[in-house]
């Protein structure tokens, strides 16, 4: 094969590579790509301009989210706070016309049907379910324990030193964004910490692995 | 509103969906300083630049076979090839 024909086939691979994860990505993508759009509008609005006929089509175009159960609890949030900042624009920048009025009651319905995260699970939740969930989350506890035990064992292996299994579960936890990892560093920094080690240095490898770790929850 | 390199990550995966690979590069560095650290976004950047420097390859190697091609008349072919 020539060298043309190398990097031809090259070209063709990198290139599908790259649209399967766009493809992978797709519904993620659409949803990012409104957001984006309204956080647009959100800056035009704050710099005094009259967002209006935008804001109106950004909610034609994107009013099947709330049919479609598609947004993640961080998104209704992110929609919501943006939401609220362009409602608090509305009034300076068209003043209170229909058209900001109706804009308005839209924004409080999308406030209401998509909520911030939490008040949207506490209302769907019964009140029997209350209980199941008290108990789930002594269990998840307990077993989240149990797992953390599991890794420290994991970790252990031949070494001499508790710090030597802490900078193995902070790499783990940075590495393979593991948050198990991340937990058993936490508690085994707190503990040295209060046997009189100095942990300044693991402390600031605690926070990046927990910045990585929020980091790819971003972008997931 | 939104961080921006989070703005500018998702549109170089825009881009990158309408196969605009040199517009995904620029959002890709404008993202660079927030997501450096994260896996997937490097590994996306780093494709990507490597298939912008293989186009550019193949387009110098395109204009190279070219001019191979206007020497055929003079008979040298298998010489140059």
């Amino acid at each position: 094969m020539s060298k043309y024909y190398a990097f031809k086939s090259l070209e063709g691979l990198l290139e599908v590579f790259l649209d399967k994860v766009v493809q992978l990505k797709a519904e993620r993508l659409q949803i990012l790509e409104g957001v984006n759009r309204l956080d647009d509008i959100a800056r035009l609005s704050g710099e005094g301009g009259d967002v209006t006929d935008e804001i109106g089509e950004w909610f034609a175009a994107h009013n099947q989210w709330l049919n479609e159960d598609v947004l993640k609890v961080g998104d209704a949030g992110r929609i919501d706070r943006i939401l609220t900042e362009i409602k608090n624009g509305l009034t300076v920048s068209s003043g209170d016309s229909a058209a900001s009025r109706k804009i308005e009651s839209e924004i409080n319905r999308w406030s209401e049907l998509a909520g911030a995260g939490d008040g949207r699970l506490t209302l769907r939740r019964e009140p029997e379910q209350k209980i199941d969930t008290e108990i789930d989350s002594m269990v998840m506890f307990d077993n989240a324990l149990e797992g953390a035990r599991d890794l420290y064992h994991d970790l252990q292996g031949g070494k001499q030193h508790v710090l030597s299994v802490l900078d193995d579960a902070l790499r783990r936890a940075v590495l393979q964004k593991n948050k198990q990892a991340l937990i058993l560093s936490a508690f085994m920094i707190y503990y040295l910490k209060h046997n009189g080690y100095l942990m300044e240095p693991f402390i600031k490898r605690l926070k990046e692995a927990e910045r990585i770790q929020k980091e790819d929850l971003t972008i997931a | 509103m939104l961080n921006q390199s989070e703005k500018a990550y998702c549109q170089a995966l825009l881009a990158l969906k309408n196969k605009d690979y040199q517009a995904a590069t620029e959002f890709f560095d404008r993202a660079a300083p927030y997501f450096k650290e994260n896996k997937e976004f490097n590994l996306l950047r780093e494709t990507n630049r490597l298939l912008i420097a293989v186009k550019e390859k193949l387009a110098t190697a395109d204009h190279e076979e070219i001019e191979l091609e206007e020497t055929i008349p003079y008979g040298q072919e298998t010489e140059l090839r």
